[in-house]
């Protein structure tokens, strides 16, 4: 008997500790922080461990989610991405001590994060029906939680073009795992 | 703006991406109520999100749904009661089956042994209890015999006690007639008139006869008494109080005694 629940009734029960509600919210979006963190840290075994940690925080620090702040995925999808990211900071920091003593780590380390690798081929596949500068955008507002107006200033563009094109950028998202999804 | 416009502004990617600032954020949260249209195009996106980033990677692990699930109890506090854990995990609901399983072992071994333990037990305490059965037999036994040695030793310090009282003369009575041969002893104490006869000595009596002491006073005899023979161990048979008494006889009379001694009968006689 697979119960179902509305995101209302999951923070309310979680809220409640409510493990079964949590196993619900395990199944319906580790997959997803899975696919974020992996496209972030590039190693499964290691993503796995830090889809672990995100759920544990998750968890462990339940009161600190306000709905007033937005959606239950965006405080996960923010969890995840900054778990991922200290993960491989630290994995960066670890081998550019050992190979470069003297380069500035703070510098080293501010590329280390700016150069992500999102060579998960599933999210290549579908990144790839979008053209360079939803793809960029995408990358840079889902999987490195910039926000638009530092992505304007990176980008060099205004920022309403940033907002258009971000919507553009999902709605061939949506289009495409629509089409996937009917499949 | 309508609702059009906000939708195609980008605004609710950006409230799903998180980059939305507080005010709009409000501003959002009361739309969502008056327009849930806006909500299921909210909805819309996520879910895009959450496919797309959901096909990125290889399929997680269901080994790390354990991993965390077994964490969550252990982690934190107050969590709720096992029920609902035990849905969801396996591992545990199977090593709690193991741990009942030992556990049922355990006690049908308990059981098995004190079942054991038990038919032993009673087996002993069915020995013990004849023992002490013998035990307490014996011990009635001794403690008739005891009863008789401290008769027996009574009646002796009785005897010895009236015997060796210097008041106290002991007169021999010698057999005469049919019991010739025989001898018996009175004892008697000259100041408290008190007469004993030790009818240890004497053979029973004839059928439906008894035997009779007499005191001689003043040459004419007095009944002392009927001697009981049947009484076996005050030996020292206490008689009536004689006064001044010359010499002592036993006749053979008739059951009950009689008022005259018939001389014909006398059969022991002694002088004081």
């Amino acid at each position: 008997m697979k119960q179902t629940y509305t995101q209302d009734e999951l923070i309310v029960l979680i809220g409640e500790r409510d493990q079964k509600a949590f196993a619900y919210l395990y199944d319906h979006y580790s997959q997803a922080l899975f696919g974020v963190i992996n496209a972030i840290v590039n190693d499964t075994e290691e993503s796995e461990d830090v889809l672990q940690k995100v759920f544990l925080k998750v968890w462990n620090s339940f009161s600190m989610y306000d709905p007033a702040k937005g959606r239950l995925y965006t405080w996960m999808l923010n969890i995840a991405r900054n778990l991922a990211i200290d993960t491989t900071r630290s994995k960066h920091e670890k081998i550019k001590s050992k190979i470069q003593s003297t380069s500035n780590p703070v510098y080293e380390n501010t590329l280390s994060v700016s150069e992500p690798s999102h060579n998960a081929i599933g999210l290549k596949t579908i990144l790839e029906n979008l053209n360079e500068d939803h793809k960029t955008i995408i990358d840079l507002a889902y999987f490195e939680g910039y926000t638009q107006e530092e992505i304007a200033k990176k980008l060099n563009m205004p920022l309403g073009t940033v907002k258009t094109k971000v919507r553009q950028a999902i709605l061939v998202l949506r289009e495409l795992t629509k089409k996937e999804f009917l499949q | 703006m309508t609702v059009n416009e906000l939708i195609a502004s980008g605004m609710l990617e950006s409230y799903i991406l998180g980059t939305t600032s507080r005010q709009e954020n409000e501003l959002l949260h009361g739309l969502f109520k008056t327009h849930p249209a806006l909500l299921t195009e909210v909805e819309a996106i996520e879910q895009s999100l959450i496919r797309a980033s959901a096909r990125s990677a290889k399929p997680v692990s269901p080994a790390v749904k354990q991993k965390i699930m077994a964490g969550l109890s252990f982690q934190s506090e107050g969590a709720p009661p096992d029920k609902t854990i035990s849905l969801h995990n396996d591992e545990a609901t199977a090593s709690k089956l193991k741990l009942y399983g030992f556990a049922i072992a355990a006690s049908l071994l308990l059981f098995i042994t004190s079942f054991v333990y038990n038919i032993l037990l009673q087996k002993q305490l069915d020995s013990l209890s004849s023992e002490m059965a013998q035990i307490n037999a014996s011990k009635s036994v001794m403690a008739d015999q005891l009863q008789i040695q401290q008769a027996s030793l009574s009646d002796l310090n009785n005897r010895f006690q009236i015997v060796s009282n210097p008041k106290v003369k002991t007169i021999a009575l010698n057999g005469m007639n049919s019991m010739a041969g025989h001898s018996a002893a009175v004892h008697w104490n000259a100041e408290t008139d008190e007469v004993y006869f030790d009818v240890s000595q004497l053979p029973q009596s004839p059928a439906g006869k008894q035997y009779q002491l007499w005191a001689i006073v003043a040459g004419k005899p007095v009944d002392a008494g009927m001697l009981d023979l049947a009484q076996t161990h005050a030996v020292f048979q206490k008689m009536k109080a004689v006064k001044g008494a010359q010499a002592f006889a036993v006749t053979i009379e008739k059951m009950g005694g009689s008022a005259v001694p018939s001389m014909e009968t006398m059969c022991l006689m002694g002088n004081v």
